[in-house]
């Protein structure tokens, strides 16, 4: 059996998961910004708090299973991502905390809200940002980082981090569709016009950006040529119909639509990446730890999985349907 | 000045992980006693409870918070500042702490949103059960962690080939030689950090004569596990304290300010020195005579070994060490002390009375935090130089990441860090403060149970702390 391979697919599904998830929850804190009225900021944290913490575990588990099965690829990506994994982990930290702060805080609600907006948004620049990084490739020597920290401060990065940006503003946006009552709706339906055309747009420039720099993922295009066009195809379908969307349409289509988007954005992303771990340089199996290693990892993986699954499907269900008015507790 | 990257990356690291501890500290003593004290509501329906368990709920969903958001960090920062230590340790640490994300980490979020929001929604029966999955949840994380930690302190059941590093045998990783005494130790430390937290928090509403009920109710609760806690603990501690002086001779050598190779008996136990490495050797010593040799040796003339028995270049730092341990061993005995006088008092039936005691229990307070510190101090400083005790050096193992860069984000996180622990400090007092006004941001934080029960509901408490 090809260990490795089922490690990477751990690692890719726990990253998928954690996008999806937080990244609705990171949006949901981007329009935070935009919100002027009290009331609704305090509906909007709400829609979000009770399950902010699992969505934010997927990255941990990410970040470790990559420690534990492929040890090389971790020590030398987050050297080379240094300072944007520091300012995202620091910007995470400043929203983590103020959903238990801002609720105790009395006088200074606006302050953490807008630290919460703001950590929201760096945390997804920060993320956009590594990713342009993967694309533009990473230099490595020896089986360690080889360039420099500052390697991420390129055109790419920054034009990959504000598409994140928005990407996540359109599944905030799309959740609170889903979570909020009449009053959010509007909003919501206001932010979805802005950010959904942005991301598009900006999507396409950087994937077209990402193949005029980087040879490799020009090879990639090529050799899976028919597979991302479909994948193109799908996306700008689905962004299509997203922004077309008449305000007042069904609750659940622009979080699905949105959940659509990033979807296809990830598969493009793992088909332009395989087989390397460390884009472009480093391969899956030659990263890997030994068997005794990605075997525990694997059977842990795949014993526990599908209960956290569970019982995180389970902590969604409680809270499902509309967000009350006045919180959970009332 | 030429800045050494390898110091930067520890002294982050160790800011860092320092911050990080004192939260699960918290949440892993306030988790399971939140459940006692829940599973006390169900069976005696006494709102009383219902209302320690918001009280404290609040305080315990803060520190939560920061322990999450802190420990995202440590998981990179292996990477981050230690990508060599992460490159040879990760096949054999990486899967434990990838299990604690499993089994632990997704356990704890999961049912905490309906522990802190639920009740309404799930009833009291499942939100106990959410409770009580909170709290499994921190004790599963506590034993992987003090699992991966341990197998840095006496690493077993690995093989290594020209510097890379295979597991042989998971068992031996797993159930590293220090891992079954240095886990109990931890709980137990967290355990009694709680009952210190919940004790002085009555105590002081006690002596400002407020809130009685609520305040009787901790003191005796906290007192209870304090005392029980503690007599535990003494005796745990002297296992992990023979296991260490077996695999790691100098650290508890540099714990006890001794440095000859072996003492002219019998030898004095030391309460100050101020030691001076250079010369392998204390400029001042301050201690009591034979009481070395009884503690550590158990007989009147037992010869105690000294730090010169390790090479020079693979020392720890004896200053550090010493006073860390010193630290926890006081304060050990403080609350031992503390248990012993509210036996006493509780016999006299004077326990909520004796302002001296009750003054004490306040002071106590944060007790089990700065204890729980230094050990970990003594732990981490006592391993130098090494990471991998035996295995790898700390200064091989550091990242290759400019110093610019590492000072820069260590300033980052002093900032970062002194905004949450300035937050959680001033919104933890307001909670505490007897009878603070304005109760809205309390309401929207903890949710009030809807009472099913008539007779219940006339008996509505006073809401304490907001």
């Amino acid at each position: 059996m090809d260990l490795p391979l089922l490690s990477a697919s751990f690692v890719a599904f726990a990253l998928t998961l954690y996008v999806i998830l937080d990244g609705f929850d990171l949006g949901v804190g981007i329009l935070l910004l935009f919100q002027p009225a009290k009331a609704s900021r305090d509906h909007m944290v709400d829609s979000i708090a009770p399950t902010w913490d699992g969505n934010e575990t997927w990255i941990i588990m990410a970040g470790v299973t990559l420690l534990a099965a492929f040890p090389i690829a971790y020590s030398i990506l987050l050297p080379a991502f240094y300072l944007p994994v520091i300012l995202m982990l620091l910007a995470l930290g400043f929203r983590g905390v103020t959903f238990e702060f801002r609720v105790q805080s009395k006088g200074h609600r606006r302050a953490w809200d807008v630290a919460f907006g703001v950590g929201s948004l760096v945390a997804a620049l920060m993320q956009g940002l590594i990713l342009g990084g993967l694309m533009q490739g990473v230099t490595v020597q020896d089986r360690h980082f080889a360039g420099s920290v500052l390697d991420i401060f390129h055109p790419l990065p920054i034009i990959s981090g504000i598409t994140l940006l928005f990407g996540y503003a359109v599944l905030g946006a799309g959740w609170l569709k889903l979570k909020s009552n009449m009053s959010l709706q509007h909003f919501a339906s206001g932010s979805l016009r802005v950010s959904a055309p942005a991301f598009a747009v900006l999507f396409g420039i950087a994937c077209i950006y990402a193949a005029r720099i980087q040879p490799c993922v020009r090879a990639q295009w090529a050799s899976h040529g028919i597979a991302l066009a479909c994948l193109v195809g799908l996306f700008a379908i689905a962004a299509g119909t997203l922004t077309t969307l008449p305000e007042k349409n069904r609750n659940v289509l622009p979080f699905s639509l949105g959940l659509l988007l990033f979807l296809v954005g990830i598969a493009g992303t793992a088909l332009i990446v395989f087989p390397e771990i460390v884009p472009f340089s480093v391969s899956v199996w030659d990263a890997a730890s030994s068997s005794t290693s990605q075997g525990l990892v694997i059977i842990g993986a795949a014993c526990v999985t599908p209960v956290v699954l569970a019982y995180s499907a389970f902590a969604y269900w409680i809270f499902r349907g509309k967000t009350p008015e006045n919180g959970w507790e009332a | 000045m030429r800045l050494d990257p390898s110091i930067l990356a520890r002294i982050q690291f160790a800011f860092t992980v320092s911050f990080h501890i004192i939260f699960p500290t918290m949440s892993i003593g306030l988790a399971s006693f939140l459940a006692v004290i829940e599973a006390l509501w169900l069976k005696t329906k006494n709102p009383i409870y219902l209302q320690i368990y918001r009280f404290w709920l609040n305080i315990f969903a803060m520190g939560f918070g920061i322990g999450v958001v802190t420990g995202i960090v440590l998981s990179f920062e292996f990477g981050l500042g230690f990508a060599r230590f992460a490159q040879m340790a990760g096949p054999a640490i990486g899967p434990l702490i990838a299990l604690e994300v499993l089994t632990a980490f997704f356990l704890e979020a999961g049912f905490l949103g309906i522990m802190l929001f639920g009740l309404n929604r799930v009833g009291s029966k499942l939100h106990f059960f959410a409770t009580c999955m909170v709290a499994l949840g921190t004790l599963l994380s506590a034993s992987w962690i003090l699992s991966a930690n341990s197998w840095m302190q006496t690493p077993a059941g690995v093989a290594i080939h020209d510097g890379q590093l295979t597991v042989v045998n998971w068992r031996h990783v797993l159930m590293n030689p220090s891992w079954p005494y240095r886990l109990p130790h931890m709980l137990t430390a967290a355990y009694l950090t709680a009952s210190f937290m919940v004790a002085g928090v009555g105590a002081w509403y006690l002596l400002r004569d407020k809130h009685q009920d609520f305040a009787r109710r901790t003191v005796a609760l906290g007192t209870t596990f304090a005392t029980v806690l503690i007599a535990g603990q003494v005796f745990i501690g002297d296992i992990v304290y023979g296991t260490m002086l077996k695999h790691q001779p100098s650290k508890m050598q540099a714990a006890e300010g001794f440095w000859e190779k072996q003492s002219q008996s019998p030898a004095p136990y030391y309460w100050f020195i101020i030691p001076d490495q250079e010369n392998q050797r204390n400029r001042f010593a301050l201690g009591t005579p034979v009481l070395g040799s009884i503690w550590l040796t158990h007989s009147l003339k037992g010869r105690v070994e000294g730090l010169k028995n390790t090479p020079r270049e693979l020392q720890p730092r004896m200053a550090l060490v010493f006073f860390a341990f010193r630290i926890m061993y006081c304060l050990a005995m403080l609350m031992f002390a503390v248990g012993v006088a509210s036996l006493w008092l509780r016999f006299r039936g004077t326990l909520f009375k004796s302002r001296r005691f009750l003054w004490m229990l306040v002071f106590m307070t944060p007790s089990g935090i700065i204890a729980t510190l230094a050990g970990w101090y003594v732990a981490e400083t006592g391993r130098q130089p090494w990471v991998i005790y035996g295995i790898l050096r700390t200064v091989d193992a550091v990242s290759p990441v400019p110093a610019q860069a590492l000072l820069s984000t260590l300033i980052a996180f002093v900032c970062v860090y002194a905004v949450f622990i300035t937050a959680f400090l001033i919104f933890t007092l307001r909670i505490i403060r007897p009878r603070a006004c304005g109760s809205s941001g309390l309401r929207r934080s903890v949710w009030f149970y809807k009472e099913r029960i008539p007779a219940v509901r006339a008996r509505q408490p006073e809401t304490i702390g907001g």
